[in-house]
């Protein structure tokens, strides 16, 4: 899959059309900004660790459930996704105040919320990204109707609540996060853009150390060794799958065995019911990966590099849990 | 000065002492190196993969091998123009490495097959049979169960037109026949630059009469000119 147009140039992505109408190419760019870009730098890397990261997190909510955008992780910086209409609506998710919470409401920083908060922020550069509520959505025709805005909550607390405990359990607290959402072609509700330091809040659970872009907006450093540090972290959460190859001969390569069999099927008086036999190999590998996804790429390149002779067979994989 | 041939040992490679014997008889220094080395010899002509079973044929035959560490010299070797000959299971390990083109199947009777072959002489523009004529008869021993050489139709006009096809099954009087069922009964081709050769049957088991043929030994004489 091949970059073709540079449709979109975002703060941390750019965005190209491929050769397939319904995915995109998101390239996952070093630049840092904040405060609505009136702060700017540039990280080295950062990138890569954003796309590393965002692959694992989108993995692990499509096992749980969340349709995302994700298809694949192409390289370092590409990441293969669907293409979507972006809803111009900045969903945040809060767990803890801090940031615009302290500075507007007064709640004092660090505050763990009796309940988390969804907030929607009217995603507009030139407006500085205000905060709308449900009414000013519709209005403004943000969406197509109020029953969107539900969709974009209940959707936005499941991440919250798989997210959570995902980060909970390599000592990371989910501060708070900010997510995009955007229509399918079949008009179908589906997360977008990034999750990563970039878009989320991270401290570490017991030294309460920031682990995402505060290093930057507050001049702290490190941005590039946290973000590192996040990515470790959530790389050891490996799950166990199951890895069904079934590789079968291709279409058009003469199947001695199966004709044989065929032959002995037919001597049966199986003639009048089975029309062709194909034999394949079934290979079980049971693979440790940070998502169904994550699994699925990895036996790819398995089957590439030796386990199936593609001049001559097909293959296809499954995966299951377990 | 004699011609210096390594000859590659895989576990469960048996032919490799016939391959050094016929060598050696033909002049050559020889130097087994077994396949977890990862270098080879120094100043050597060639290298030979010695037909067997390499890793019991596990997967598809050959294609464990390939990943053996002596196999990322040998490609470097072979894309820098050394001559790589494959023997039997070697030709079928040079094919799963891409360093010769197509893929080997189970023979079409899906028995195991082991006979004396004739073989027919399809082209002499190359390093090991440039003292043959073409259209010329061999006779050699065959033993494999993975014989048959399956290439897609774009990958055999290229073998066509580049002259390619070294070797073809066929009975003493010429005529083809198709033991295993390989495209177009091929038994020997080489990659398209000449360095890189493959063939199924045996020459280094047709070096004495006694044996049933000697005509391994012209086919193999080329290289010693």
């Amino acid at each position: 899959m091949e970059k073709l147009e540079l449709l979109y140039e975002g703060k941390g992505k750019k965005l190209y059309s491929t050769s397939d109408k319904n995915q995109f190419i998101a390239e996952f760019k070093d630049d840092l900004t904040a405060f609505n870009a009136q702060k700017r730098s540039q990280e080295l890397g950062k990138g890569i660790l954003n796309n590393e990261i965002s692959t694992i997190i989108f993995g692990e909510l499509s096992d749980n459930g969340i349709k995302t955008h994700f298809l694949k992780k192409l390289n370092e910086r590409d990441m293969l996704v669907k293409r979507v209409n972006i809803i111009p609506i900045e969903v945040v998710v809060r767990n803890v105040a801090t940031g615009s919470l302290t500075k507007r409401l007064g709640i004092p920083e660090g505050r763990e919320l009796t309940t988390p908060i969804v907030e929607f922020y009217y995603k507009n550069d030139a407006m500085n990204d205000p905060i709308i509520n449900d009414e000013h959505a519709v209005i403004m025709g943000l969406v197509d109707k109020s029953e969107e805005l539900e969709t974009l909550k209940v959707q936005a607390r499941k991440v919250n609540d798989i997210l959570k405990p995902f980060f909970a359990k390599v000592g990371l607290r989910l501060i708070d996060f900010k997510l995009e959402f955007g229509k399918d072609q079949n008009g179908e509700i589906i997360l977008a853009d990034e999750i990563s330091p970039d878009s989320c809040r991270f401290w570490d659970s017991t030294t309460g150390e920031k682990l995402d872009k505060d290093r930057f907006r507050q001049d702290i450093g490190g941005v590039k060794v946290a973000y590192e540090e996040v990515k470790n972290r959530i790389l050891v959460l490996k799950k166990g799958y199951k890895a069904i190859v079934n590789i079968f001969l291709k279409e058009g390569v003469l199947d001695s065995a199966g004709k044989a069999v065929n032959h002995a099927l037919g001597s049966l008086g199986f003639g009048e019911t089975v029309n062709d036999v194909r034999i394949g190999r079934q290979i079980v590998l049971k693979v440790s990966a940070n998502s169904k996804s994550d699994a699925e790429a990895q036996t790819r390149q398995m089957c590439e590099s030796l386990l199936a002779n593609t001049v001559i067979e097909d293959y296809n994989i499954e995966i299951i849990n377990g | 000065m004699a011609k210096r041939v390594a000859i590659l040992q895989f576990p469960g490679t048996n032919c490799e002492f016939d391959t050094e014997y016929a060598f050696k008889k033909l002049g050559a220094e020889t130097e087994i190196v077994w396949h977890k080395n990862e270098k080879l010899p120094e100043n050597i002509d060639l290298i030979v993969v010695p037909g067997g079973f390499s890793y019991g044929d596990y997967l598809r035959s050959g294609a464990i091998a390939r990943f053996a560490p002596i196999m990322k010299e040998v490609s470097e070797f072979a894309k820098n123009g050394g001559n790589v000959l494959g023997i039997c299971n070697g030709f079928q390990i040079l094919v799963e490495a891409h360093l010769l083109p197509g893929a080997m199947m189970r023979n079409d009777g899906l028995h195991f097959i082991s006979k004396q072959q004739y073989l027919k002489i399809e082209n002499n523009n190359n390093l090991f049979l440039s003292d043959m004529t073409v259209g010329e008869i061999v006779k050699a021993p065959i033993a494999h169960a993975e014989g048959k050489f399956f290439i897609d139709e774009v990958g055999l006009n290229n073998l066509k037109e580049n002259n390619q096809i070294l070797l073809t099954y066929c009975d003493e009087n010429g005529n083809k026949i198709n033991p295993n069922g390989s495209i177009e009964a091929i038994a020997g081709i080489c990659n398209r630059e000449r360095n890189v050769f493959g063939l199924m049957p045996h020459p280094e088991r047709a070096i004495e009469s006694i044996l049933g043929s000697s005509d391994g030994v012209r086919m193999l004489q080329g290289f010693f000119k």
